[in-house]
């Protein structure tokens, strides 16, 4: 076949003349893919494309030597509040645009000005990724298709912050009502390198690629076909890139929680779901979980932390310093306080909560304390007795640590005398400087501040904050100077304890050491509490590096082996339908560290009772499946179960509760549904040639009809001589 | 069925039935949302067109030609109408909001 037709130049022009421009392009696309193909390029794409439809094979091969679709590509979401609507979004056929890589801010005109063939694709390195280069491309939508931003391999020197300078600005406690002086981050501007780029709506797509061989496919096709030599115009067939990226939900929240809920259509189209997962919260003593509201006699020191983070591309938000550090580090003390609560019960319960969703406005801690004003939780906020907020502590200068409090909490000095007093006793003794900020500091951005808004009650917020790549992509594990010798085999990394390691679980200790003095616990008791730096390096490299290792597979239950990954933790909050990735992993883990392990079958256990009669178990406990290791000579895991505090409750904001998304109290954030998320590359040819190649081919379409049209009403005189003798024979 | 065949006075009577129809049901179309309906008018005017004007005269031609004109000139007045609803609804929908979007049957994905 190839040889009868393929290469035959006087059958390919006419092949060539029946299709359609597309294809056109095509053929350059093939002399990319395959460079060795020179002469008859487009013999051999159209006889190629011959034998595909006499073998019957999809167009899908077609697609392939047409389209270079790209890896390992993030994009940009759009999210939505109870005003406006922020990250990006491509058109419903996708944004294409010829490829420009940005050199520098002054090669922008090239984009926006001079260029002759917008729109534009541009492919943009860390540096150039600022806010005045993104706005300047906003402003000029007309000439921009998109954005490709290239993540570098290490991290940007200097910071980088795509977050807002003031986070959660009109969420927390300090509103002009609270005090006029420390709204808006008036004295302390948290975040002082955010460019504010997170919050901003772009009506292109911005995608993120790793820098890998995709990365060099585009740089070359860049080079080769595009770079303009000489001050000379690039010359056709250009190498473009097109992204898709469409977004359902637009305008605001309101407006799109509406759209769900008309539906006249057969399919009803869903076009937002509200951010939100489920907290994890687990407690020293058992509480009875079935009867909610407020507990007779039941004091309640409350340890949190929070579980997510976020940043520009909606599925890269490792946290390890925003939200990783304090988490670990609170697991770790409650690890290290297991056996002196269950040996010398103190007087008031420790309550660990984990919250999620805290970078959209505090879901997560806004909807505990919600719960526990309408009852709707095992505790009230009468309960509370003191709250100690762990937040970043991976990173310290000179082993200080900041002990946050409420300015004006502060000017009637008792109230946080006792929390304060017990943190700086245990930080002495382990040699860290517990320091008080001055007090026209306000609180840094905690969950605390949601509990404050409700009522004046104690709190300290533990933390060193940093925020050179707070809220960003960079905030991993280089950022927290986690290393491991390059000899070493995942499993022995695993156990590789690291200083990083080192400082958290001293940070631990001392937390696990101030909750037990909190709960009034006895002093000589607190020798004995002390942080395990092997847990701590585990649990780092299982959020950082992999969760998917042979420690958290052996905790894990066997329905949540799915929630183990071979790369570092995403702790983006995601929809409220989907559960996050932190949540199941931190929920196992507290079920483990704070946990005893009992002798009772699968079946019990994942019926939450420990035997066939108990039906009073599972109001105080959690039961929780672990898969358990394998013995050294056989590959069946032996299980066990776990008996715990560690439960799980609704991390949604009230206002999807009650259905109010116009109120300014709670967060409002939804995240729009979409319904494809892509990018690929591929040659154009000029405009002029799509079309002359359009037009010939609608010409020869119309020849030919009218040329059957001639030839059937002459039929008659034309076949005439030919039917006679037919005709004669019957 | 072919008007060719059919005697002039049941093409008058047809031609009638077709004019008066919609007539009759206004209220529906207002009330019960049948917008299309003054689309039998169109299939007046095309239908008995050349009855109308193009046949050498009988006795009926001359109601018929009146209904045929009377159907056309409804079927321009609903046109207009409906254009410019469409006009003020595709360019008002987004403001108007809930109101809008209650108005809609599909609502456009990722378009205010």
């Amino acid at each position: 076949m190839l040889a009868a037709v393929g290469f035959n130049p006087r059958c390919c022009f006419f092949l060539f003349l029946f299709f359609k421009f597309k294809l056109f392009t095509m053929d350059f696309g093939l002399v990319t893919i395959c460079p060795n193909v020179k002469p008859f390029f487009l013999c051999r794409s159209f006889s190629a494309f011959l034998l595909f439809i006499l073998a019957g094979v999809s167009c899908n091969s077609v697609g392939k030597k047409i389209y270079v679709d790209l890896n390992n590509t993030v994009p940009c979401v759009r999210l939505l509040n109870a005003t406006h609507q922020i990250g990006c979004q491509s058109s419903l056929s996708g944004n294409v645009g010829v490829l420009h890589v940005l050199e520098s801010e002054e090669n922008l005109d090239w984009v926006l000005d001079s260029g002759p063939n917008p729109p534009y694709m541009v492919i943009l390195e860390t540096p150039l990724f600022t806010r005045s280069i993104m706005m300047k491309l906003k402003n000029g939508s007309s000439r921009v298709a998109g954005v490709a931003f290239v993540v570098p391999n290490s991290n940007p020197a200097g910071g980088f912050s795509p977050h807002t300078s003031c986070p959660n600005e009109n969420s927390g406690v300090y509103t002009e009502g609270y005090d006029p002086t420390l709204a808006n981050c008036k004295n302390t501007v948290w975040n002082p390198l955010g460019s504010g780029l997170s919050y901003e709506d772009f009506d292109f797509p911005i995608f993120s690629l790793k820098d890998d061989n995709d990365t060099e496919v585009i740089r070359q096709c860049y080079i080769v076909h595009n770079r303009p030599v000489n001050g000379s115009t690039p010359r056709y067939p250009l190498c473009a890139m097109q992204l898709f990226s469409h977004m359902s939900a637009v305008t605001n929240t309101p407006t799109c929680m509406r759209r769900n809920d008309i539906n006249f259509s057969i399919s009803p189209e869903y076009v937002c779901d509200p951010l939100g997962d489920s907290n994890v919260w687990g407690s020293s003593r058992p509480l009875n979980n079935t009867a909610k509201g407020h507990k007779m006699w039941e004091s309640v020191v409350i340890a949190a932390a929070r579980l997510d983070s976020r940043s520009f591309f909606s599925n890269v938000a490792p946290g390890t310093e925003s939200a990783v550090s304090g988490f670990v580090t609170l697991l770790a003390a409650a690890h290290a306080l297991r056996n002196a609560t269950q040996e010398a019960q103190p007087n008031r319960t420790i309550l660990y909560a984990f919250f999620q969703g805290e970078a959209f406005d505090y879901i997560g801690s806004s909807r505990m304390v919600y719960d526990m004003e309408k009852n709707q939780f095992p505790l009230d906020m009468d309960n509370i007795h003191s709250v100690l907020e762990i937040g970043q502590v991976g990173l310290r200068s000179d082993s200080k640590l900041w002990l946050h409090t409420d300015p004006v909490s502060r000017r009637n000095a008792t109230v946080n005398k006792e929390l304060i007093e017990n943190l700086q006793l245990v930080a002495r003794e382990l040699n860290i400087s517990g320091e008080e900020p001055n007090l026209s500091q306000p609180l840094p951005p905690s969950s605390f501040q949601r509990f404050l808004l409700n009522r004046p009650i104690p709190g300290v917020v533990l933390e060193d904050h940093r925020s050179e790549f707070y809220e960003s992509m960079f905030d991993n594990r280089e950022y927290l100077n986690i290393t491991y010798p390059p000899e070493l085999t995942p499993e022995e990394q695993l156990e590789y304890v690291t200083d990083t390691a080192k400082a958290l679980t001293e940070v631990a200790t001392m937390v696990g050491r101030a909750l037990y003095k909190q709960a009034g616990g006895e002093d000589s008791q607190l020798k004995n509490i002390n942080a395990d730096s092997q847990i701590v390096t585990q649990m780092l490299y299982s959020f950082l590096v992999q969760s998917n290792n042979s420690w958290l597979q052996q905790i894990i239950s066997p329905d949540s082996i799915g929630h183990l990954n071979d790369r570092p933790l995403n702790l983006y909050v995601g929809v409220y339908q989907q559960a996050s990735e932190p949540t199941a992993l931190v929920h196992h883990l507290l079920a483990n560290l704070t946990g005893s392990v009992l002798n009772i079958t699968q079946e019990n256990c994942n019926n939450q009772r420990e035997d066939e009669e108990d039906k009073e178990s599972k109001h105080m406990y959690y039961y929780i499946w672990s898969q358990g290791a394998a013995p050294p000579n056989s590959t069946e895991r032996r299980g066990f179960c776990v008996r715990s505090t560690s439960r799980v409750f609704r991390a949604l904001s009230p206002a999807f509760e009650e259905h109010n998304y116009t109120n300014k109290a709670y967060s409002t954030w939804t995240e729009s549904r979409w319904k494809s998320i892509r990018g690929r590359i591929f040659l154009v040819a000029s405009h002029e040639l799509e079309m002359l190649t359009l037009g010939v081919g609608i010409g020869v379409l119309l020849t030919s009809l009218l040329l059957t049209y001639f030839i059937s009403s002459k039929a008659d005189i034309l076949f005439s001589s030919a039917r006679e003798p037919t005709n004669a024979t019957y | 069925m072919n008007l060719e065949r059919l005697p002039n006075e049941e093409k008058l009577s047809l031609c009638r039935k077709y004019y008066l129809v919609i007539l009759v049901l206004m209220p529906l179309i207002f009330s019960g949302g049948f917008a299309f309906l003054p689309f039998l008018w169109l299939v007046n005017v095309v239908w008995f067109f050349k009855e109308a004007f193009l046949k050498p005269a009988y006795t009926e031609q001359l109601l018929i030609k009146t209904y045929v004109k009377r159907s056309a000139l409804g079927l321009l007045l609903w046109v207009a109408v409906l254009t410019t609803w469409n006009i003020i609804f595709q360019h008002f929908r987004a403001q108007w909001g809930e109101v809008g979007d209650n108005l809609s049957f599909t609502i456009p994905l990722g378009i205010p």
